[in-house]
């Protein structure tokens, strides 16, 4: 069971689909994220770097093919905070009360 | 956000995280040239043992089963359908190599019996046939199996 924790950073629509689309993989090449979510490269771009600055999201570049490739993944913290804020607006829907498990 | 949140907020939110979730799932599949490759092989075993030669059945049971087992592991877990994603072991379900697995020996089973039963009616290239009709089974079969997987995983609630 995890803790409710309502998570601002998170919350934001495009970000809440990264996170969840990264939270049901591994590691997902950025061009995927990209095209399914209909971003820019500079969207995007800006949203894992701020992913990437509070702990969330790990970036590798590996190079195959000769080609390098960007991948991301979420890391343990990102779990965890991606995990208690789906907790917290599933506490909300419950009937918990608005706002009542904001946690941040 | 200015720290309240309403219910019907709430659940939009979780429709995202839902959509995000089924798009992931999307991507759970075993390559179609593995169940192609499988079919395949599977007739050529049978079109080998229908031969008669038992060491030619030998080894190109060995070898087929070399070849599975050295292909199978990377493809049969239903992570990698693309290159662009790993899908998560528990969003896809721990078991679908076990699955895959064992819906192959028990058709393995079903070559061997139809082929007894086809001898025994008299006809010729028994294990051939055979083999033929399990082989559409695998071509056909295969895919089926990994759309009822992604619709299981759909219906499974997200880890929280």
């Amino acid at each position: 069971m995890t803790a409710a924790r309502f998570d601002e950073l998170i919350h934001p629509a495009t970000r809440l689909s990264i996170v969840a689309l990264l939270a049901a993989s591994d590691w997902v090449e950025f061009a995927f994220i990209r095209d399914q979510l209909a971003l820019s490269d500079s969207a995007l771009s800006k949203q894992l770097s701020t992913l990437d600055e509070a702990g969330y999201v790990r970036i590798e570049r590996p190079v195959s093919n000769h080609r390098r490739r960007v991948l991301a993944g979420l890391t343990p913290a990102g779990r965890a905070a991606f995990r208690g804020h789906v907790a917290a607006l599933q506490a909300i829907v419950a009937g918990a009360g608005p706002g009542a498990a904001h946690g941040s | 956000m200015d720290g309240e949140m309403t219910p019907a907020e709430a659940r939009a939110a979780l429709s995202i995280v839902e959509r995000s979730r089924l798009r992931v799932i999307e991507q759970i599949d075993v390559p179609g040239w593995y169940w192609w490759g499988l079919a395949l092989g599977w007739v050529g075993l049978g079109v080998i043992t229908d031969l008669g030669h038992p060491w030619a059945t030998a080894a190109a049971t060995l070898t087929f089963g070399t070849v599975h087992a050295a292909i199978a592991p990377r493809v049969i877990d239903g992570r990698h359908r693309s290159r662009q994603l790993s899908v998560r072991t528990d969003v896809v379900g721990r078991r679908l190599p076990q699955l895959v697995i064992g819906a192959l020996l028990v058709l393995a089973g079903v070559t061997v019996a139809a082929s007894l039963a086809l001898a025994a009616d008299g006809a010729g290239h028994p294990v051939t046939i055979a083999s033929i009709v399990v082989a559409v089974i695998i071509a056909l079969g295969g895919p089926q199996l990994l759309a009822a997987v992604r619709r299981r995983a759909a219906r499974a609630a997200p880890p929280a």
